[in-house]
Order: structure tokens, then C-alpha cells, then sequence
């Protein structure tokens, strides 16, 4: 009890701060993190990684995405290592942030190095006139350049002080909260954010749409409709705009219509559409139904559709629509139910090619004999395909944020580096009817500035050498 | 119209480099003089080429800005690496960084012309494309991959200086000689260092903008996001080196190389890794 335990309780309170206040830790978390954000570019990722997670053997696989190393920008273990950089840049810039505010504090107050007196200034001349005169020519000059001038004068001695630029201490605090605050931006995205993505068939409408990462589906509040998709190509046949026309329907009522276009996003109840990508589907498919008596009828039906035989009291259900199934051609599937049971079997486009190439295939082969399902028998015309339109489907409330964090760094970046903490004292004494000029001048960075500024003060004996 | 003027302007980079390395050896103006006329040339030939090239496409009907894919980007880089040599070569007076830099763009521009895999023909925009960002996302990319690219060179120029009091007798002393300082090869370093780390963080910015509009996020780790990434750390690493490290002379040297390789590898080596931005590769 008492001071023993106090101590230690103090003592691991300063080894866990000055561990996490040490710049070492930095530069190790910005390896581990390089080296894992390389690996990532290297080991397939989420949608990509399916392909490889087939060819490995499943212990493995099941070892690896333990380890998330198949989404590993979203696993645990990453964003750890991000809340360490977060914490170790926070408790760093704590530790120097007092020291840097004073030294900006105790900017404007400078004391003038001993040079000023001696001979070892940077610049020094004389020049004609009483010390007050050519003083306040200097204050002048000083002025135009130094937002921050102070005058001293003590027995015919006047020292002049310019001094601006103490801000640029703090560029970098500027910068590291400008990380911090990428940081929580995209923290905020990832926990009350998703990202999702969604087809629709040209005419369509849906209201849900999918999580990525397998995360399942979202049901949105509202629905959206494609009432048509256009793709343009130029002469080349490469693809030269897509553009869905899509309407916003909340309880049916149409709320907003709109055209999306690749890099034109739409946003509609806080949520943003993307024109992603879009596809063919085999859509509708032309059907002869031959009756075996001399009838013959015509349907135009999509995958799902059910239709009657009359006189079997049989029902026909469209299974499947492919539009060229194992290299044979377009065929679709159907599967007819009646008294005797169901059955299915695949109708194709080019039964007669295929028949002719294969003889007897239909014999070997009963599922694809068209004319199984005695006395009828189907004939498939053509398939009309369908377009669907992909669309990328996401929200992140983070953006602004991160938005504003990215202002901030190229704003502490000018900071940072085209501005720097300069100051030049200017001391005038009398010198038999003459006034000497010795110039002192300090600067963090830019010297080469500095000492222009040092030039265009001393420029003023130049000046009048000229005048007399 | 616009690639034969091209492939001029790969000869005439190749000439500038042998001048600027004759130059180097006999320490004669006159080459001296020769190889900043001949890039000069190249680059005035380069830049016409270019507006040829924009105006062309508008005149077939495909008009847009000539950086939409590889063999655009190449010579954008060629062009950028030249603009900011042969700015650098007049504020500081010296042709010193001429023979390693100069090389550089000669095989970008002789890659973009040389290689069947990349056509040199005006090509339309896909609707990816089609973005007000491309310029900015692209010029300050290249910007910042070019004031890499010579920091670089002056890396190696550094590396090769070496120590001047212990070096070898021969040959390779007196090459030395013709080099810099190396604190003034230092100083150059960290001034093109400075340059590219602002321009690859507006870069990386515009490219984040860009990418919130066409897919929908604006980071999605893509390999040539995440490598971008690796690149800007690298560079910061460096630069937090000299501030809070006192890091000078051979380190910053490595340290800058080490960054171009990152560039290489995000500018080319992510075309062979899959994700949204190797599209360039089709």
C-alpha cells in the first residue's frame, strides 16, 4: 500500500507514454504497415482472391483467412496498426507541442546575438547622416518586408528588430493533425459507411442491393428503376459512354428521374449511384410450340414463365435461357409438369446441326431431344438478350472529413515549407557626423532568402554613395 | 504527324545526353552549350508535338487532352523530366546533372516508340476517362514522378562521387572529378525531393477525388493506390530523416533511389498485378 505502489503505477504510466512517444516506434509502424500494404498488392484480394483460394488446399485457405490476409486493408490487425501510428503521432506531437509553442511565443522577443556589436556581423557599413536619420530609412526598408518591426533606442544607439514567419513552427503540428484527421475520416466511412453494388435489368426495378465482402445485402427505402440503358461505341468497337436513365421511386411514387454516366454520380437519399459496368443476359427467347396435329404456337417468353399445353393439362415452365450453352448455341431449358410426372430437357436453336453432327445424340441423350414430351414438340427461334446496367452503390459520411483533412496537409505543406521564421536586428550608432550599420540576421530555413533581405538593407550605402 | 515528330525528339534527347556527357569529360563550353541548345530543341520539337496531337484528336472527332494512356504517359514523362532539368540547369548554373539525367528521358521516349506492346495512335476516351480530373490527377502525378526521377539521378551522381580523399587511383577518380560537391549534390537532392513529395500528395489527392466520382470510393487499396502510398511514405521517411535525424549526404542518396524504384513500380511494375488501374496494360 501507499508510495511503493503509487511509483510503479507511475513509472508504467511513463514507460507506456514514452513508448508510444518515440519516433523509433514510427518508423518501425511505417515499415510493418509498408511491407503488409506490399503484400496486399501481391496476395489477391477479396473478389480476386476466390480464384486462388480454389486452387490451395483448404487447410490452408482456412489458415490464411483466419489470418484476413484475403482482405487484409479491412482486417484487424491492419487497423490496429493504424491506431498505433494514430496514437504514436498524437503522444508525440503532445511531447513537443509545449516546447515548439513557447519558441513561437518567444518569437517576437529575440534577444540579438552579441554580433551585433562586434565585428562579426553579417553586414556592416557606414553610411552618412545622424543615427535617427538613416534609422528611420532602414525602419522603412524593414517595413516593406517585415510585418513585425520594433524600434529601440537607448544613448544615440537605435536598434531596429523585423521579424515575421514564427508561424512556420507549427506547420508541422499543421500536418500531423491533418493525418489524424484523414484518419478519422476514414474511420467514420468504414463503421457507419457501406459500399455496395447492384444490377438491373434495362426496365428493372430493384431495392436491394449487395454488400461487398460478402458482408450479405442491404435493403434500401427506397427503389430504382432502369428504364433504359444505353451504350454508345466508337468506330473501333472500344465503348464510348454508358448512361442509365434511372427513376427514384419511394412507396411507388416517382420522386426523382435522372441520367447516371460513368464519373457523374447521383445522389438520392444520402446514398450515391455509380454507373459501374453493365452486361448481356439472355432475356427473352422465341418458342414454336408444334402440337403434333397441325397446330403450331408462337411465345415470347423470359426465364420463369409458365404457360399450359392444352389437351395434356401439362404446365411448361421456362427453366433456363442460355445463349450458348457448351459451345452448341442458344438453347433453353424447360421442365414441363403433368399427370405422368416432371421432366426437363434443353431445347436448342440448332438442333439440326446438332443432330447432323452427333447422329443419334438425341437417342444417347434425352434431356435433349426437343421432342420429348410426346406429341409436342418445341422449336427455339432466336434470344433476344437483355441488358442490365451495374451499378455501384455506396454512402460515406466520412468524405468531408477526409476531404477537409486533405486541405489541411497541402495548406500545412505550404507552411512547412515556403515559409520560415526570419529576423533581422539593425543597429545604428554615430560615428563622427556618420552613422555605422552593423546587420544581424537568423532564419530556420531559407538562408538564401535571408540574406537577400540583409542586402536590400545594406543596398541604402550604395544608395548614398551615389547621391554624394 | 505528331509521332514522327516524336521519334525526332527521341534522337534528339539521345543527342543532348552524348553532348552533356562529352561535356562532363573535356569540361568545354562549347559541348556544354550544344547539348542545353539540343534539349532545348528536343523539348520545344516535344511540346509541339504534343498540341499537334491534342488538335489532331479533336479533329477526329475524339478530342482530349494527349495523357489517357501508356504510350501518352511515357512521353508526358519524358517531357516533364526535361522541363524541370532544364529548369534546374538554369537556376543553378551548372550542366553537371545533364549526362544522368538526360539519358533518362532518351529511354522513356525510346520505350514509348520501341515497344510493340504500346501504340503510338490516337485512341478515344473509354467513359472511365472522360473526367476533368484526368489533367490535374495526371500532370501533377508525372510532375512529382519527374522531380523524383532526377533526384535520383543526383542520388547516383552522389553514390558514384564518393569520398574524394579515399578514393581509387585511375580512370574512375578522375571521372569523379567532374562531379559536384556532394553537399551541393545534397542540397539539389532535397530541393527536388521537397518538389515531388507536394507534387505526389496533390497527386495522390486529385487521383482520390477522381476515383470518389468514377467508382464510387476514394481509396479502395488498388495496387497502384497502395504503392502510391508506399512511394509518398518512403519520401516522407526521407524527409523526416533530415529534419528530426540530422540525416545528410549518402543516406539521403540511397534514400532517394530507393524512392525511384518505388516510383518505377508504381508507375509500371502495378500493370502486372491485377486491379481497376491496369487497364492501361490492354
Amino acid at each position: 500500500m501507499g508510495k511503493g505502489n503509487k511509483n510503479s503505477a507511475e513509472e508504467r504510466k511513463n514507460a507506456i507514454w514514452s513508448f508510444f512517444a518515440s519516433v523509433r516506434l514510427t518508423v518501425v509502424l511505417l515499415i510493418v504497415i509498408a511491407v503488409s500494404s506490399i503484400l496486399g498488392t501481391l496476395i489477391p484480394q477479396q473478389e480476386e482472391a476466390q480464384r486462388i483460394m480454389r486452387e490451395l488446399p483448404p487447410a490452408l485457405v482456412s489458415i490464411l483467412q483466419s489470418l484476413q490476409l484475403f482482405d487484409m486493408y479491412h482486417s484487424v490487425w491492419f487497423l490496429l496498426l493504424m491506431l498505433l501510428l494514430a496514437v504514436n503521432l498524437i503522444v508525440c506531437s503532445l511531447n513537443r507541442f509545449p516546447r515548439t509553442w513557447r519558441l513561437f511565443r518567444s518569437a517576437r522577443s529575440g534577444e540579438p546575438s552579441r554580433r551585433l556589436e562586434g565585428d562579426a556581423a553579417d553586414r556592416i557599413f557606414t553610411a552618412g547622416g545622424m543615427p535617427a536619420g538613416v534609422a528611420d530609412q532602414l525602419e522603412g526598408l524593414l517595413r516593406r518586408k517585415f510585418r513585425a518591426v520594433h524600434r529601440m533606442e537607448d544613448g544615440g544607439v537605435v536598434t531596429l528588430h523585423g521579424e515575421k514567419g514564427a508561424f512556420s513552427y507549427l506547420g508541422v503540428y499543421v500536418v500531423h493533425a491533418s493525418i489524424l484527421i484523414l484518419l478519422a475520416g476514414a474511420i467514420i466511412g468504414s463503421l457507419s459507411g457501406f459500399d455496395g453494388y447492384v444490377n438491373i435489368p434495362e426496365g428493372g426495378t430493384i431495392d436491394t442491393v449487395k454488400l461487398r465482402g460478402g458482408q450479405g445485402t442491404k435493403k434500401l427505402d427506397f427503389a430504382v428503376r432502369c428504364d433504359r440503358f444505353t451504350v454508345e461505341f466508337y468506330e473501333n468497337g472500344m465503348p464510348r459512354e454508358f448512361r442509365s436513365d434511372l427513376t427514384f421511386l419511394k412507396d411507388g411514387q416517382i420522386v426523382r428521374e435522372g441520367s447516371l454516366r460513368v464519373n457523374h454520380p447521383i445522389e438520392f437519399g444520402g446514398i450515391r449511384f455509380y454507373q459501374a459496368s453493365y452486361g448481356n443476359q439472355p432475356g427473352t427467347a422465341l418458342l414454336t410450340v408444334r402440337d403434333g396435329g397441325g397446330g403450331k404456337k408462337l411465345l415470347k417468353v423470359s426465364a420463369g414463365d409458365q404457360f399450359e399445353l392444352g389437351g395434356r393439362k401439362a404446365v411448361v415452365s421456362v427453366l433456363r435461357i442460355e445463349e450458348n450453352l457448351m459451345n452448341m448455341g442458344p438453347a433453353v431449358k424447360l421442365g414441363i409438369m403433368s399427370e405422368e410426372g416432371g421432366i426437363a430437357f434443353w431445347v436448342f436453336s440448332h438442333i439440326r446441326e446438332i443432330e447432323e453432327a452427333n447422329p443419334g445424340i438425341t437417342k444417347q441423350v434425352p434431356q435433349f431431344n426437343p421432342g420429348i414430351f410426346k406429341p409436342f414438340y418445341f422449336s427455339l427461334g432466336g434470344i433476344e438478350s437483355a441488358y442490365f446496367t451495374g451499378l455501384q452503390v455506396s454512402t460515406d459520411p466520412g468524405v468531408p472529413v477526409v476531404a477537409a483533412g486533405a486541405i489541411l496537409m497541402v495548406a500545412g505543406f505550404m507552411i512547412v515549407f515556403f515559409f520560415s521564421h526570419r529576423q533581422i536586428w539593425v543597429r545604428v550608432e554615430g560615428r563622427g557626423g556618420r552613422s555605422r550599420v552593423s546587420i544581424v540576421g537568423r532564419c530556420n530555413r531559407d538562408p538564401a532568402g535571408l540574406s537577400r533581405d540583409m542586402d536590400n538593407l545594406a543596398a541604402v550605402e550604395r544608395k548614398q554613395s551615389l547621391q554624394e | 504527324m505528331n509521332i514522327v515528330i516524336l521519334n525526332w525528339v527521341t534522337f534528339i534527347y539521345f543527342g543532348a545526353a552524348v553532348f552533356y556527357f562529352i561535356h562532363m569529360l573535356r569540361g568545354d563550353d562549347f559541348w556544354g552549350k550544344a547539348a542545353t541548345v539540343t534539349a532545348f530543341v528536343g523539348i520545344t520539337a516535344q511540346t509541339i508535338a504534343l498540341i499537334v496531337r491534342w488538335v489532331e484528336s479533336y479533329s477526329m472527332g475524339i478530342g482530349h487532352i494527349p495523357l489517357s494512356n501508356l504510350y501518352e504517359s511515357l512521353i508526358f514523362f519524358a517531357w516533364t523530366v526535361m522541363l524541370l532539368y532544364l529548369i534546374m540547369e538554369w537556376r543553378i548554373g551548372s550542366r553537371s546533372a545533364g549526362p544522368f539525367v538526360t539519358p533518362f528521358a532518351f529511354l522513356l521516349m525510346a520505350y514509348a516508340s520501341i515497344s510493340p506492346n504500346i501504340s503510338g495512335e490516337i485512341q478515344p476516351l473509354i467513359p472511365a476517362l472522360k473526367s476533368n480530373w484526368l489533367t490535374s490527377h495526371v500532370m501533377t502525378c508525372f510532375m512529382g514522378y519527374a522531380s523524383f526521377a532526377i533526384a535520383g539521378g543526383l542520388g547516383f551522381m552522389h553514390l558514384v562521387k564518393g569520398d574524394e580523399a579515399t578514393g581509387r587511383e585511375g580512370p574512375s577518380k578522375s571521372f569523379r572529378r567532374f562531379l559536384p560537391s556532394r553537399d551541393a549534390l545534397d542540397e539539389l537532392i532535397y530541393q527536388c525531393t521537397i518538389l515531388g513529395f507536394i507534387f505526389l500528395t496533390l497527386g495522390i489527392i486529385t487521383g482520390a477525388v477522381w476515383a470518389h466520382y468514377a467508382w464510387g470510393r476514394y481509396w479502395g487499396w488498388d495496387p497502384k493506390e497502395t504503392w502510391s502510398l508506399i512511394t509518398w511514405l518512403v519520401y516522407a521517411a526521407m524527409l523526416h530523416s533530415r529534419y528530426v535525424r540530422g540525416w545528410r549526404g549518402r543516406r539521403m542518396a540511397v534514400m532517394a533511389l530507393l524512392g525511384l524504384f518505388c516510383v518505377l513500380v508504381t508507375y509500371l511494375g502495378v500493370n502486372y498485378l491485377p486491379g481497376l488501374h491496369s487497364y492501361i496494360k490492354a
